[in-house]
């Protein structure tokens, strides 16, 4: 350490360390993936129906695995419940119960009425205690008239609709607690809700693109091409608007040059210098950009298309992962004294270690595969009047 | 009991409002009853900090009971400087009225140690009209002493110019005032 | 060295005087007994109009004011507070800073643990000539609008009537957002309770009219603690004299009631 760096003592520590990024990753995949729900049941955008189903379960299912990087992190986790019963009023954080179980609850019952005709049929199939299940899932309801069908298509769309706002708080609220720590230059600005919903949306938007041409691949099942098609068309919006905010954010303040720049230069320029400049911006933006154009633009072969979407959704995933890693981390590795940086070394059997973050990543998926068992993925039949 | 079209509807709805029920009956009984007293946060707490364990007293406190010492300390340039900091706090040598533990008395090498800590000169940030700082061993070779010597040899501790103003005395040295 | 006979004679019996002292005042241990450990109330008062009445809560002021030019990095404070609340080893709740100056105006800052074992050599990674160099004590600075407060989900960090902020390790999540939103460091995660932790000026002291620990030590007054509804204090004094005050960033729009007198432009 040369002898001009310098961090205050209470500052060498890194507090929000892995599972606070993977929080944001977690909850932007929720996002993503409602978003092409919403499109498809709000807009209307017909092309997405193979995986209009698909795209609410994968929300569900990441959903429901998000708070635990937050209970792996709190130093008090028994006490979580005091963030509901006694919430602070001026803290963006103290919305996080409430907003989670809104969220959760508005998607289980979208999915829970979506799937309302599929699961009747099974109801009346089954035995055993997946009948009881499924008459619990349907509400022991097996009335599926038409005006029941219609008063569904109804109360989905409206659910869907408030269910967009519902998902920009989810995930928004997350990026207004970092943009509004006036403490953290790196972090202190009012495009940071902006920057991490459009960055959700793509992350999202990705996990869904790969997890369908995977899933179809290991199932040996053809992949609707107009709807992945689709999908990228979205997605290349989505990250041009995420690329461009992003780096507005720091050309825009490597322009003004105000009291507190210099630190934050001096972090992108310094201990950040490979995972932001090369890594986030360079190979996996970027490349991801020249070939979403690609991809886009020109007419190409089914394999080669479903290739390259598939490695776009990598590259755009460990995109977003690093942007979270970058703000996260990095903006506490720069000190409050302006005059330095510390370090972080990532443990490997830490409550916050990278094994927890490697078992919480894999818990969704497969909490997705138990509820693949109980609500089917695939519409094979296009009966369904959604 | 036959479902009509809208009764699974209606099942959600008397689900959800069996749970916001629950929540706020829950939100009831699970807050502090201190709380929103003055703000929102316990007001019990207040009073818990105010009662926190004080570990160190005063000097007035460690005088009462060691009048020897205080006659000498109180004289000294050292006044100024807490007992507690070189010996240790209040709470580690009384407890509930009585003496529990010995606190440590510096030996030697330590002594030379904690003089250094605030009169080493090395350390140019000291003020000079707030204390007096020199650099050793010069300043043990300019009073012709042996450069083992620890500082104790020829200052009083608790008033380091006790013995220094006394064999000034005897030995007929003027005060440059 | 040798000595005048009469010297030593004086010396011998001051010696002697000394070893009768203590074994008088030793037997009268067993005769007398001595007042072995006061309480609070019995030992002076250092903050004045405290003891004898109700605490008022919504009518108290207090302020701290650090002296620059007074700091002789000697650490006391740091120890007596680490002393005071056992906070564990590599998380501080005050520290001293230290700044050194060369020709060219570059700044070099440390602060080797925190300041705790005082200042004992200068710094060997330095090798400029010095043109300046000084101490600063840093500590919570008691807001008037704390972000900390402001951020903390649960209600377990608060502003009290009385104008401190204190932390309820009941209450304590341990999410940490506190520590992130303060922009003086001064806040930390205890990793033994798990839950936030920052100093206070020794609110418990301060109640019963004493000062607060890292106060009560400083031997040269660079630390000054005192109530503003007293007009003699010296810290009211100070602040309504012509006395050049400053606060640590004050760009945070946080209003310190922590004031530095003879603070430096170099200090962050």
């Amino acid at each position: 350490m040369d002898a001009l760096n310098f961090v205050f003592p209470n500052d060498l520590h890194v507090h929000w360390s892995m599972m606070i990024v993977l929080y944001p990753y977690l909850t932007g995949l929720v996002d993503g993936s409602f978003i092409v729900a919403a499109l498809y049941y709000v807009f209307g955008v017909k092309s997405l129906k193979p995986i209009s189903r698909f795209s609410l379960v994968f929300a569900l299912a990441f959903l429901s695995c998000a708070m635990f990087p937050l209970l792996m992190h709190l130093g008090r986790p028994e006490r979580n419940h005091n963030m509901m019963i006694t919430p602070s009023p001026t803290s963006a954080m103290s919305g996080a119960g409430f907003i989670f179980t809104v969220a959760i609850v508005l998607i289980g019952l979208i999915v829970l009425l979506v799937y309302r005709p599929t699961l009747v049929k099974l109801r009346l199939k089954t035995k055993g205690i997946m009948n009881i299940l499924y008459r619990v899932l349907t509400m022991d309801s097996t009335n599926l008239s038409p005006e029941s069908l219609e008063l569904d298509r109804k109360i989905i769309k409206f659910l869907v609709a408030i269910g967009i706002p519902v998902a920009t708080v989810l995930h928004g609220y997350v990026g207004f607690l970092f943009g509004g720590v006036k403490a953290n230059p790196s972090w202190s600005t009012p495009l940071m809700p902006v920057i991490f919903l459009f960055s959700a949306c793509v992350s999202g938007i990705s996990a869904l693109v790969l997890a369908y041409i995977v899933i179809k691949k290991l199932s040996n099942q053809p992949v609707d091409l107009g709807c992945v098609r689709t999908c990228i068309n979205i997605l290349a919006g989505f990250f041009i608007l995420a690329f461009s905010f992003e780096m507005l954010e720091v050309f825009s303040h490597s322009y003004l040059r105000t009291w507190y720049h210099h630190a934050v230069e001096g972090l992108l320029n310094g201990p950040l210098f490979y995972s932001f400049w090369v890594w986030q911006v360079g190979i996996c933006s970027l490349l991801p950009l020249l070939l979403l154009g690609w991809l886009c633009l020109f007419k190409l072969k089914a394999s080669m298309f479903k290739f390259f979407a598939a490695a776009v959704s990598i590259m755009l995933l460990l995109q977003v992962l690093l942007m979270r890693w970058n703000v996260v981390i990095g903006g506490q590795l720069m000190s409050k004294s302006t005059r330095g940086y510390t370090q972080f070394h990532p443990e490997w059997f830490d409550k916050e270690g990278i094994i927890t973050v490697i078992v919480l990543m894999s818990l969704p998926f497969i909490v997705l595969f138990i509820m693949s068992k109980i609500f089917p993925l695939w519409l094979e039949e296009e009966k369904a009047p959604s | 009991m036959k479902s009509t079209y809208n009764s699974h509807i209606k099942r959600i709805v008397l689900g959800l409002v069996v749970f916001a029920v629950l929540g706020f009956v829950g939100k009831i009984v699970l807050t502090p009853k201190s709380f929103g007293k003055y703000g929102p946060y316990r007001a019990d707490a207040i009073d818990e900090e105010a009662n926190r364990e004080i570990r160190h007293m005063t000097n007035a406190s460690c005088l009462t009971c060691h009048p020897h010492e205080a006659n000498i300390h109180l004289t000294g340039l050292h006044k100024t400087i807490s007992c507690e900091f070189c010996h240790g706090p209040y709470a580690d040598h009384i407890k509930d009225g009585k003496v529990y533990g010995k606190l440590p008395v510096k030996k030697k090498e330590e002594i030379k140690v904690m003089c250094l800590r605030c009169h080493n000169k090395a350390i140019q940030a000291r003020p000079g009209e707030v204390i007096k700082t020199i650099v050793m061993p010069a300043h043990l070779e300019e009073q012709k002493v042996k450069v083992s010597h620890t500082c104790d040899q020829c200052h009083q501790v608790h008033a380091p110019l006790k013995y220094i103003n006394r064999a000034k005395k005897i030995v007929g040295i003027k005060e440059k005032n | 060295m040798g000595k005048p006979d009469a010297e030593l004679d004086k010396e011998r019996r001051a010696f002697i005087k000394k070893v009768l002292n203590g074994a008088i005042a030793g037997s009268l241990l067993l005769v007398i007994p001595m007042p072995i450990g006061a309480a609070t109330e019995e030992i002076p008062e250092q903050i004045p109009g405290i003891r004898g009445k109700k605490w008022d809560m919504s009518h108290q002021r207090f302020a701290f004011i650090v002296d620059i030019t007074r700091c002789i990095g000697c650490g006391s404070c740091c120890v007596a507070d680490r002393r005071e609340f056992n906070v564990p080893d590599g998380y501080y709740r005050t520290w001293v800073e230290r700044y050194l100056k060369d020709f060219e105006s570059e700044v070099y800052v440390d602060s080797p643990h925190g300041g705790f074992d005082g200042y004992q050599s200068p710094r060997t990674d330095v090798e400029v000539e010095v043109r300046d160099t000084f101490f600063v004590p840093k500590l919570c600075n008691m807001c008037k609008e704390p972000p900390c407060v402001q951020v903390c989900p649960v209600g377990a960090t608060f502003k009290t009537p009385d104008g401190f902020i204190l932390v309820d390790p009941k209450r304590c999540v341990g999410c940490a957002y506190c520590i992130q939103a303060c922009p003086y460091s001064a806040r930390y995660l205890d990793p033994v309770t798990r839950t936030a932790e920052k100093c206070t000026w020794c609110y418990h002291r301060v109640r019963k009219g004493l000062l607060p620990a890292c106060v009560n030590v400083c031997p040269t007054g660079a630390r000054k603690f005192g109530d503003l509804n007293d007009k003699n204090s010296e810290v009211y004094k100070l602040l309504h004299e012509h006395e050049v005050l400053t606060v640590l960033k004050k760009d945070m729009g946080t209003y310190p009631a922590l004031y530095y007198k003879g603070l430096r432009r170099e200090v962050v």
